[in-house]
Order: structure tokens, then sequence, then C-alpha cells
């Protein structure tokens, strides 16, 4: 059950990210907007994210059969996803993500040479988590400015992506109970608020013009 | 105090002023779109220059001044521009 789900979750974001990362890469090809730029990279990362995740299953499931996942392909896929989170937060201008301090910047790459996949998986999903809910605050705080209510089910849709991230996170701790399961429901959720709203805008009539990106 | 407003989002005033808030038939002069488009004079000229550059914007010389209307790209950037404003919006971000 949580093998199928954990398959259903990947192929599902792998899909959501993928589509909505090109709705953004088009996007920017007709307007040059840096923003969708970003866009285009969040969400092809965490398109990206998934699809590695969901071939290492694949490969699991077909080839290998060893009943789990390799733990690095589930961790190379999580710090993929991780960036694109990043880059969702990082439209919402975080300035000051990185420290300034040269010793502050060498410190905070150390651990990353101290620790297992095991641990990093947890740093990276602890990571997420707070990308995720700093996402979600912005886009619902933004929501009070344009009363777009495209912008509650975005802001719902990464909220519910953060609880999944935490809950997938916090069940390391009962490894055998039904928290995994519903962490893994709960992103379905959240990937497909994220989706509704972005599959209304109309694209029909829009096509490239390599003279425009240049505005 | 006023609203910020991205280079983005001044092209979109202009083009939208030059598409649906003509004062003629003849196009928009750069006074007019100054007052609409609530920009200085330096900055929408560099605009300007790009936008007709661009083909977005055509410039034509009626009556001694110069006067811009929105070309057939400009209409479909100004399309694209709309839509993606609001693919932005969901997301709680300014294009």
């Amino acid at each position: 059950m949580e093998f199928l789900l954990e398959n259903i979750l990947n192929l599902v974001g792998f899909l959501v990210g993928l589509a909505i990362g090109l709705m953004s890469y088009i996007g920017f090809r007709n307007t040059g907007s840096p923003t969708l730029f970003r866009l285009t990279i969040a969400f092809v990362s965490i398109s990206l994210g998934f699809f590695v995740i969901w071939s290492g299953y694949m490969v699991e499931d077909f080839i290998i059969k060893s009943g789990s996942i390799e733990r690095w392909i589930q961790t190379v896929g999580i710090v993929i996803q991780t960036v694109g989170y990043f880059f969702i937060a990082f439209s919402h201008s975080i300035k000051s993500f990185f420290p300034k301090s040269n010793y502050f910047r060498s410190v905070g790459i150390l651990p990353f040479f101290l620790v297992s996949t095991v641990q990093l998986e947890h740093i990276f999903r602890s990571v997420s988590f707070i990308l995720l809910v700093y996402g979600a605050i912005e886009t619902m705080l933004s929501y009070r400015d344009n009363k777009n209510k495209g912008a509650i089910s975005v802001a719902l849709g990464l909220g519910l992506l953060a609880f999944g991230e935490f809950l997938g996170w916090y069940s390391f701790v009962f490894p055998e109970s039904i928290l995994y399961t519903i962490s893994m429901t709960i992103k379905i959720a959240g990937l497909i608020a994220l989706f509704i709203p972005v599959s209304k805008v109309p694209l029909k009539k829009i096509k490239f013009d390599d003279d425009l990106d240049k505005i | 105090m006023g609203e910020y407003r991205t280079q983005m989002k001044i092209i979109g005033d202009i083009l939208s002023t030059t598409r649906d808030d003509l004062q003629d038939e003849n196009g928009a002069t750069v006074t007019y779109l100054i007052r609409k488009a609530n920009i200085s004079h330096s900055r929408i000229s560099t605009l300007l220059k790009t936008l007709v550059s661009q083909g977005l914007l055509e410039q034509a010389d009626s009556q001694g001044s110069n006067r811009y209307k929105i070309s057939q790209s400009g209409r479909e950037f100004l399309q694209a521009y709309n839509s993606f404003t609001k693919f932005a919006d969901n997301f709680g971000l300014n294009i």
C-alpha cells in the first residue's frame, strides 16, 4: 500500500511539476519575465526530483526487487525537490537566506561532510518544510492584495505539501505506522490543489515568438 | 505611497493604453502616454524606443508629433502578459 501510494505520489508530482514548469517556461519565452524564469526552475526541479524517486521505485520494483528503494536515490530526489522549493520561496524575495559572512558560509557547508545520507534526507526534508511554509504564508498574504482566489488554492497546496513533508519526516520516529501513508496522501492532495488554479489560466492563443524574449 | 511597478507592469500599462485607450485613430502622443501610464519622460522615451524596435508598437508622425499605436505583435504580447499575470498572481507573485 505504502509502495503504491509512494509511486502514485511521485508520478503525480512529476506530471504536475512538469505541467506547471512548462507553463512557466512558455510564459517566460513570451514575456521574458524573471519571475516566470524562477518559477520554471522551481517546478522543473520539483518535477525532476519526483521523477528521480519514481524511477528509483520503478527500478526497485522491476529490476532489483529488494523490497525497499535505495536510500541515496531518495535523498538525491529530495535534494532536487528542495532546490525547487527554494526557488518558489526565493521568488517571494528571500534576500537573506544565505549568511553574508564567509565564516558562516563555510560552517554551513560543513554538516554535509559529516552526516550520512539518512541524516541528509532529514535535513533536506526539514529545509523543504520551512521553504514550503514560507511560500504558503507569502502566497496567502498576497491574497490580501490581489483577492485572487487561485492564490488560496496555491497556498493550500503548498501548506499541504509542507504538512505532508513534516509528517513524512516525523514518521521516522514511528517507521511502521500509518503516518507515512497519511503523509503521501496529503502531499498528493497538495499537488492537486496546486494545479487547479494554474489549469484555469487561458493559454490557447499564446504562441512562441523569439523576438519577444529580448524585452 | 504609490504601488511599486515592475518594468514589465509599466510595459503592460503602456501597451494597454495604446490598445484600449487611444486619443484618436492616429495613436497616442508621448504626453498622453506619460499621463496614462504615470511614468517620467526620460523613462518612457527609452521604453518606447525599445518597444518600437521590438515591433510591439508602431510609430507614426502625425501633425508634427510622434504617435504610437499597438502592433499585432504587441497585441499578442499583451495577451500573453495578461494571461501570465493571472498565472503569477496564483503564486502571489508579480511578473
